[in-house]
């Protein structure tokens, strides 16, 4: 095959795939632009009757700057920790030969497969003895928690990739443990680190079960936990609905197009390492 | 904290190493494993215990031992829920394997070299992964709505009425409609792992076997996917998982019951419906059987990763 | 990296308050009362703890929350709540509901935690007696006028078997088909009195090219609650049949219940063409569209479709009997509202209580949220026309009687299912024909009789 047929071939193959994902994406913002009717009456064209209603009403019944703020503090704050504890953590779990370093590895990654939500009620009592309950700090401690399984596992699968005479390198010249982990290793891992954001990004940005759980005030709400009261309150008003999901989706999307430059820039250094 | 310092002790006798870095070690782990340990690791395994007890809401109190657990395998309602959320999952994660995870390999080996608009398509095909899974379960529900959902009035516009199906009503039809959404959503993930797997292929190689005659079939299969082999194992080991806890795109397609009947059940909307939420329209939950159910899903996802760690030890020596 | 990363959310987070920024201007006219509100919630909720000794609450500053399931009564609920502070200046009520699939197992978590609202929401029978039965809810014995104001059949879905209340009724709705008047009339259609004269109608409009119902089984509750439970009172006889079967003196399999099974099948013909993905809102906007001219549902769907219907003329009527067969009506007791045994406000949650039982709220409640009706004797009359066309078919019929598994039959032994799922997945078996009427009504009977022992007598080998 030449190479121009290969590259036509991944043009078409390309475009049909980015045609499946962004049609249903804009369906969500078209129709929420529509009266509840023309939803129904003509789902897909541009809209006719154009109506901010979905967007007033959701901005005036759900206080989604409140909703915004404590979403970024919570996922930001949660992002810093798991990165900076599952990076240590990580490092000595990559560098530390013995027995107890390998189980402590198995138990870090044996997280990944439990889902949290089994241990809720206990959750809940910790929670409450901390005086923590209906407060958006209720929420870091477990998402930090929640990061660790996936934090140790791609980042001390990455510093064990790292050629180990660098390491013998700096040790030789006198460095300490921390002066390696935190001026040789930490650079060297940005597009791990990058890997471990974004994945824990996603989760905890979206997450609405431990905000149903434990925050009931207006203060203390996160966007996850505003969509699914208002849609509750929406669900036979498209338009409301729709709008609600697009107000929730779209700061993550516009992160996302940010971010995914130094995702894939990351990947790029990631690739030349060592 | 002082159970930490009591443990550490104990360490440092039981594990007599000469490596005197120890404390230091010790120092990088603490922070993650304290946090790891209060907020995750302790309430699960206190639910672990759950899973012994039976009672009413989220106190049970009686010590039945292993009774919950027998119940789930030979009392035939729990069994016949059990194992069909059992096949269901299994099911929902074979899809994803087959459909997410070879589509993701298709887009990562199309996007590896550099050409115009690469970097927009790669950024396109992650999109759907950054909503939340209920944004997406919801867009799809209005897309494939028997009575004005776009699928079917396409299907009917071109003549194919006999195909516009009610696509999330039938059973046998709805569990693949909803796990091909939900690869829908999560195919950037396996296509990003590969990217990034294809990226550490030299390019040397790749030149000197086109030099070779051979076609760019031969060269995925005969260079690139040998090389991508541990990329394959850590993405099937993540599908596996993420799929077994899977619970969301369910709950909005087809409803906390897996309509239509049951032929969505995955095991975490049955350990939703027992442990947590309670069956409609009563809604007394059955924790201690929940418990049990989580500890089966437990059991099941450790022999799956068991058996990764196992597979890869050994492919790691054949290299 | 991270220092970019850092940036990039630092950026976002000035997006946001731009986004805020924006917004807040649509919110303006709002914005007075808002504030307002959000910082009244916390010191609220510290008040509590402070005032740990309740020696004179009416001296005292209270902030109550109510814990509801009704998300789309907030407007009526704060309505409620302001006349109520008008007459106890210094009790506030905070409405606060919770999304109804997430209600339950919320409410148990805070009532099991101690984070629990002054009062709350109580569903009728199982639910509720397992709550007070755990000792969550606050006995009413005491309440003063309680057993004046609502009849023993008002209150006995709140109460103990020995007859002690533990929560205020506050409303039951009822049930009917929401027609289109003007498809009815395009197609010569009367109101039907009989079963088979609806039928007849639906063929009609069948052939015409509408869809006779708009019920689909994609929620799965709704064609086991607003149909099926519709039907069986006129089939067993009302109150009386269902103690019969009750009692053990019939089967569920009897030839009344094979009888309302079969007219689900007769229904079968007459459901929209996806009715198995169709959801009970996509119902209800199949009838708004015009496209489907009758939908079974419930009266508190009422505003739903004042709001969505307003291209034609609609109404409500029951759904006819079998011809030869008396009607008799589904009137459910739907909710009441208890306190929280372990509110640090308890005597003014109980003045609240007291307060549900005055025709002042009956009213407030009756006309603000139509559909639900208020259970107190002395209610006054309603002005919803079409609640009151609802309220019209206990009237009519022969008898009225809650939904038929409602009482006793919802609460098996672990491991053995309930009669409410085993008449659901029967239901939705017969509809799509995979069962026919007397093959579902002996899985019924199978189910219920496996368990429930009046019925012992009833399992077939």
């Amino acid at each position: 095959m030449s190479k121009k047929a290969n590259s036509i071939i991944t043009y078409i193959v390309l475009t049909v795939w980015s045609a499946i994902v962004l049609f249903p994406l804009w369906t969500l913002i078209i129709n929420s632009f529509k009266p509840q009717k023309e939803i129904f009456k003509d789902p897909f064209g541009f809209p006719k009757n154009f109506t901010f209603d979905g967007y007033i009403e959701a901005w005036k019944n759900g206080r989604f700057d409140i909703y915004f703020i404590n979403t970024l503090i919570v996922t930001t704050l949660s992002l810093i920790l798991i990165l900076w504890i599952g990076s240590m953590a990580a490092y000595a779990l990559a560098k530390w030969k013995s027995p107890l370093s390998n189980f402590l590895y198995i138990f870090f990654i044996a997280g990944l497969m439990i889902p949290i939500r089994l241990g809720t009620i206990d959750l809940v009592r910790l929670i409450k003895a901390l005086g923590l309950q209906d407060t958006i700090w209720s929420l870091i401690p477990i998402y930090v928690a929640m990061g660790m399984p996936i934090a140790t596992f791609v980042l001390t699968a990455f510093i064990k990739e790292l050629p180990e005479e660098m390491f013998e390198a700096a040790r030789i010249d006198g460095a300490s443990e921390w002066q390696i982990y935190s001026v040789v290793t930490v650079p060297l891992l940005r597009p791990a680190l990058a890997t471990v954001a974004i994945f824990n990004m996603i989760k905890i940005w979206n997450d609405f079960w431990f905000p149903l759980v434990f925050i009931r005030s207006e203060k203390a709400r996160t966007v996850a936990l505003g969509v699914s009261l208002l849609f509750g309150q929406y669900r036979t008003d498209w338009t409301r609905a729709l709008a609600v999901l697009s107000l929730a989706a779209i700061p993550l999307l516009i992160l996302y197009v940010l971010l995914s430059r130094e995702f894939i820039k990351g990947l790029t250094a990631g690739a030349v390492k060592g | 904290m002082s159970q930490a310092n009591d443990s550490q002790k104990r360490k440092a006798g039981v594990f007599d190493v000469k490596d005197r870095r120890q404390t230091t070690w010790i120092f990088f782990l603490l922070p993650a494993l304290l946090v790891y340990l209060i907020f995750m690791a302790i309430p699960l395994f206190d639910s672990l215990r759950l899973s012994l007890y039976t009672g009413k809401g989220y106190t049970p109190t009686t010590f039945v031992g292993f009774q919950n657990y027998i119940d789930l395998f030979t009392n035939p309602l729990w069994r016949e829920r059990f194992f069909g959320a059992v096949k269901n999952t299994t099911i929902f994660f074979m899809i994803h394997m087959l459909v997410q995870n070879t589509l993701g390999l298709l887009f990562a080996n199309l996007l590896s070299p550099n050409f115009k608009g690469r970097e927009l398509f790669r950024t396109i095909i992650f999109t759907p992964a950054t909503l939340s899974v209920l944004v997406v379960g919801f867009l799809w529900t209005l897309i494939l709505n028997p009575n004005w959902g776009a699928i079917n009035k396409i299907l009917i516009s071109v003549g194919l009425k006999q195909f516009a199906l009610p696509w999330l009503g039938r059973e046998g039809l709805a569990l693949p409609i909803i796990s091909l959404t939900s690869a829908w959503q999560w195919v950037g993930m396996p296509t990003v792992m590969f990217l990034a797997g294809l990226m550490n292929v030299p390019e040397e190689l790749l030149e000197a076997a086109r030099i070779d005659g051979a076609s760019e079939w031969e060269i995925f299969w005969k260079i690139k996917f040998p090389l991508l082999k541990p990329v394959v194992g850590i993405v099937s080991i993540l599908t596996f998982v993420d799929n077994f806890n899977a619970f969301d795109v369910v709950y909005a397609m087809a409803g906390a019951k897996g309509e239509p009947g049951y032929s969505t059940d995955l095991l975490a909307t049955l350990f939703y419906r027992t442990g947590i939420a309670g069956e409609h329209p009563v809604g007394i939950p059955n924790m201690g059987m929940g418990a049990a159910i989580a500890g089966v899903t437990f059991f099941i996802l450790m022999a799956g990763v068991l058996l990764w760690l196992y597979l890869s030890r050994r492919g790691a020596e054949d290299v | 990296m991270q220092k970019k990363l850092f940036v990039l959310l630092s950026v976002l987070v000035l997006a946001s308050m731009l986004l805020a920024a924006c917004g807040s201007a649509p919110v303006a006219t709002e914005a007075p009362a808002a504030p307002a509100a959000t910082e009244a919630a916390p010191a609220a909720t510290e008040a509590p703890a402070a005032t740990a000794v309740p020696a004179q609450p009416d001296d005292k500053e209270v902030t109550l929350t109510l814990g509801s399931w009704r998300v789309d009564d907030v407007a009526a609920w704060e309505k409620i709540a302001a006349a109520f502070h008008a007459e106890y200046p210094n009790i506030t009520l905070k409405f606060d509901p919770t999304n109804p699939p997430d209600y339950n197992a919320a409410l148990r978590t805070q009532l099991e935690t101690g984070t629990g609202p002054d009062l709350f929401f109580v569903r009728s029978f199982t639910v509720g007696r397992e709550l007070f039965g755990a000792g969550y809810i606050a006995s009413l014995k005491d309440l003063p006028g309680l057993t004046d104001a609502f009849s023993a059949s008002a209150y006995a879905p709140w109460a103990t078997d020995s007859g002690e209340p533990y929560a205020v009724p506050i409303s039951a709705v009822s049930h009917g088909i929401y027609y289109n008047k003007e498809l009815f009339a395009a197609n010569g259609i009367e109101i039907p009195k009989t079963w088979e004269e609806l039928m007849a109608a639906s063929k009609k409009l069948l052939d015409a090219g509408v869809i006779p119902f708009a019920n689909g089984t994609k929620d799965a509750w709704d064609i086991n609650e607003v149909v099926m439970m519709q039907l069986i009172p006129s089939d067993i006889g009302g109150y009386e049949g269902r103690m019969a079967y009750l009692n053990g003196d019939r089967c569920f399999n009897s030839d009344e219940m094979v009888a309302a099974f079969q007219q689900i099948a007769d229904l079968r013909p007459y459901v929209p063409s996806g009715f198995e993905a169709t959801s009970y809102y996509d119902g209800q906007q199949l009838f708004a569209q015009g496209l489907a001219a009758m939908m079974f549902d419930g009266s508190w769907s009422i505003n739903d479709f004042k709001r969505d219907s307003t291209d034609f003329e609609w109404g409500v009527f029951y759904p006819p009997a079998l011809a030869g067969k008396d009607l008799y009506v589904t009137f459910h007791p739907d909710a009441a509202i208890g306190a929280n045994a372990a509110s640090a406000n308890l005597d003014a949650a109980k003045t609240f209580l007291a307060w549900l039982e005055t025709n002042e709220f009956s009213e407030l409640l009756g006309n603000n949220i139509p559909g639900f009706f208020p259970m107190a004797k002395s209610a006054p009359a309603l002005t919803d026309p079409i609640a009151n066309d609802f309220m019209s078919f206990n009237n009519q019929a022969k008898g009225v009687d809650i939904r038929f598994v409602w009482e006793k039959l919802m609460e098996p032994p672990a491991g053995s299912v309930d009669a409410y799922t085993s008449l659901n997945n029967n239901v939705i078996a017969v509809l799509k024909g995979v069962e026919t009427p007397k093959e579902a009504a002996d899985a019924f009977n199978a189910d219920v009789a496996a368990w429930y022992a009046p019925s012992a007598g009833c399992i077939t080998k």
